[in-house]
């Protein structure tokens, strides 16, 4: 019989299968090492620590003691370690295993991080909390007018950030730029943008033109947002034009079309479509940003949220929140409906 | 009439692309380039039209001396000498139509193509091309919708918009199956016997270049082996070339070519 059924395969005698290949063991010796620098690691933490938190080890003649977050520590370590060896994970994750918890450790232990505080002070959020839960539903609507000031700006500062975006973006390619010199350029001066972040730039606008006390905090809001805008779409756009299929280009050039022309007609249509999920992505982040940006006085409903949380109204805070919450929720979907109509 | 004097092409990581190539290449002539790849097929058609800049020697094209330095001279002879590729080299997202007037781009203010407002006169034009190559129906498709064939005509229609002197093909078959490829090959002999358009083509398969070429130029090295009328282009030659014997590779299958 040719044929077997797989059950009849299933049954027959397995000694004359191949031997099947087993994962390389990995080495003890560097596993050992990796556990030595878990305990140095141990050691750097003890003489670092600043919790005198001690843990007490009664052994019936004598009670040893060790200092409690870094032995956790060390246990942690171990523990994945021998996961890691057991899995016969290669010594180089292993390493990245111990690495990550050294890293996390240290950086946690520098900043004194810790969920225990929210018990002790629990007395203080208690109030708050149920405050935030019980939102003051009535006063989502008086605040429509900021509600259209904030989407105003955000629809202002996406489509002219955008439009200089693109530009700029077409000029920090090398696929698309004059020359390299003229990309390293834009690229440097578009860096410096992307170096201040959203609320840098809103402090500065406030600085220089005036804030929500002169009347000019939507003007400082959409300035500050423009340039936020410009940064991403610029840097996100260029990346899509230096991976642009280069035939149609090569063939633009071979037809006598300039370097406009060629970027036009070449190059635009292929990036359009992360261009425009680009501006709907950017517009998406303009309506989460101005919520942050009226705390350093601008226009739009992160003023109202900021007054409310000064007179400690919290519940109309909780309002604000949950209509944030719904507001890029819609925009989200809308941006979602555009991209699958468009891709 | 297209003259090569001399002409050395280095690439700058030292690659030598072309050496001390001299050729002349007649008004009207279908020529056809084989050698094996890299030998310079792709080099030399690329000289012409400045894509690859020449390192020494002269070229003239018709009545102009090329100078590969002067972007804007670069410009005006592409205008005149049109391209086609292995791989069409379509914006695939954009309309058949969209695709040929790039075509019109050397002749066409620059505002008028960031508007994508053509005059009527170069739409006129583009359509005369599509219904040269026989797919003026398909105008307003997306270009990513239509055949491997098609796609094709649709790069050559967007050369014949730009009412050029010479027409290069760069391997312009090679990625389609042999009766499309006897098709478009066939498309191009008529379009230059009809337009009387220089034509130069780059090929690997020699049966075809045997039966639509007037001329068969053979390289390797970079260099011009053989240089003569498509009857003295005999096995015995062609192996010369290839420095090989010829295999079943080299041509496309014979039934395809009556289809």
């Amino acid at each position: 019989m040719v044929t077997t059924s797989t059950a009849e395969r299933r049954a027959a005698p397995q000694a004359a299968a191949t031997v099947r290949p087993e994962p390389p063991r990995p080495s003890g010796l560097v596993y050992l090492g990796l556990a030595g620098l878990a305990l140095l690691a141990f050691i750097v933490f003890w003489v670092i620590q600043e919790s005198g938190d001690v843990l007490l080890i009664p052994l019936g003649f004598v009670t040893l003691w060790a200092p409690l977050n870094p032995v956790i520590g060390l246990v942690v370590m171990l523990v994945a370690l021998a996961v890691c060896f057991k899995a016969r994970i290669g010594t180089m994750a292993a390493f990245g295993t111990v690495a990550f918890i050294i890293m996390s450790y240290w950086a946690g232990a520098t900043v004194g991080f810790t969920l225990l505080e929210i018990p002790e002070r629990w007395s203080n959020v208690e109030p708050r909390l149920i405050a935030f839960l019980d939102p003051n539903w009535s006063y989502i609507w008086t605040v429509r007018d900021q509600w259209l000031i904030t989407i105003s700006m955000a629809v202002v500062a996406t489509l002219i950030g955008c439009a200089i975006g693109l530009v700029l973006a077409m000029y920090a390619s090398p696929v698309s730029s004059p020359n390299k010199g003229t990309s390293q350029a834009i690229k440097a001066v578009n860096s410096v943008i992307r170096s201040i972040p959203d609320v840098g730039w809103a402090l500065l606008f406030v600085a220089f033109i005036g804030g929500t006390a002169h009347g000019l905090g939507p003007m400082a809001g959409i300035l500050a947002l423009l340039m936020f805008n410009i940064g991403i779409v610029a840097k996100l756009t260029s990346e899509t034009i230096d991976s642009v299929n280069p035939g149609p280009v090569e063939a633009a050039d071979a037809s006598g079309a300039n370097l406009t022309q060629r970027n036009r007609l070449a190059i635009l249509p292929q990036v359009l479509p992360g261009f425009v999920s680009y501006g709907l992505y950017v517009f998406e982040l303009n309506i989460r940003a101005s919520a942050a940006l009226g705390i350093v006085g601008v226009g739009g409903i992160g003023s109202a949220m900021m007054l409310q949380l000064n007179r400690f109204q919290f519940e109309n805070v909780a309002a604000i929140l949950i209509a944030l919450i719904v507001v890029v929720l819609l925009v989200d979907m809308f941006s979602m409906y555009i991209r699958r109509k468009l891709l | 009439m297209i003259t090569f004097e001399n002409i050395d092409v280095v690439y700058p990581n030292g690659f030598k692309g072309l050496s001390n190539v001299n050729l002349q290449i007649n008004k009207g002539e279908f020529v056809a380039i084989v050698g094996l790849s890299g030998a310079g097929k792709s080099t030399l058609i690329r000289t012409v039209n400045g894509l690859v800049p020449f390192t020494s020697g002269t070229l003239t094209v018709g009545d102009v001396v090329v100078d590969p330095r002067s972007k804007a001279k670069l410009r005006r002879l592409r205008s005149r000498v049109g391209m086609i590729f292995q791989s069409f080299n379509l914006v695939t997202r954009v309309s058949v139509l969209n695709n040929v007037l790039v075509g019109r781009s050397a002749d066409t203010p620059t505002w008028r193509s960031l508007l994508g407002w053509y005059r009527a006169e170069d739409k006129e034009l583009a359509f005369q091309s599509l219904e040269r190559v026989g797919i003026v129906d398909k105008a307003y498709m997306r270009a990513a919708s239509l055949s491997g064939g098609q796609q094709q005509r649709v790069a050559i229609a967007r050369v014949l918009a730009q009412d050029p002197e010479v027409i290069l093909a760069d391997e312009p078959v090679a990625s389609l199956d042999p009766p499309t490829a006897h098709k478009v090959m066939r498309d191009l002999r008529r379009i230059q016997q009809e337009l009387g358009i220089t034509t130069i083509v780059n090929m690997h398969h020699l049966d075809l270049a045997r039966s639509y070429a007037d001329r068969v130029i053979g390289m390797r090295a970079g260099e011009v082996v053989f240089d003569g009328p498509v009857e003295e282009a005999t096995d015995e030659v062609i192996e010369q070339v290839y420095q090989r014997s010829l295999t079943a590779e080299d041509i496309v299958t014979a039934e395809a070519a009556q289809e």
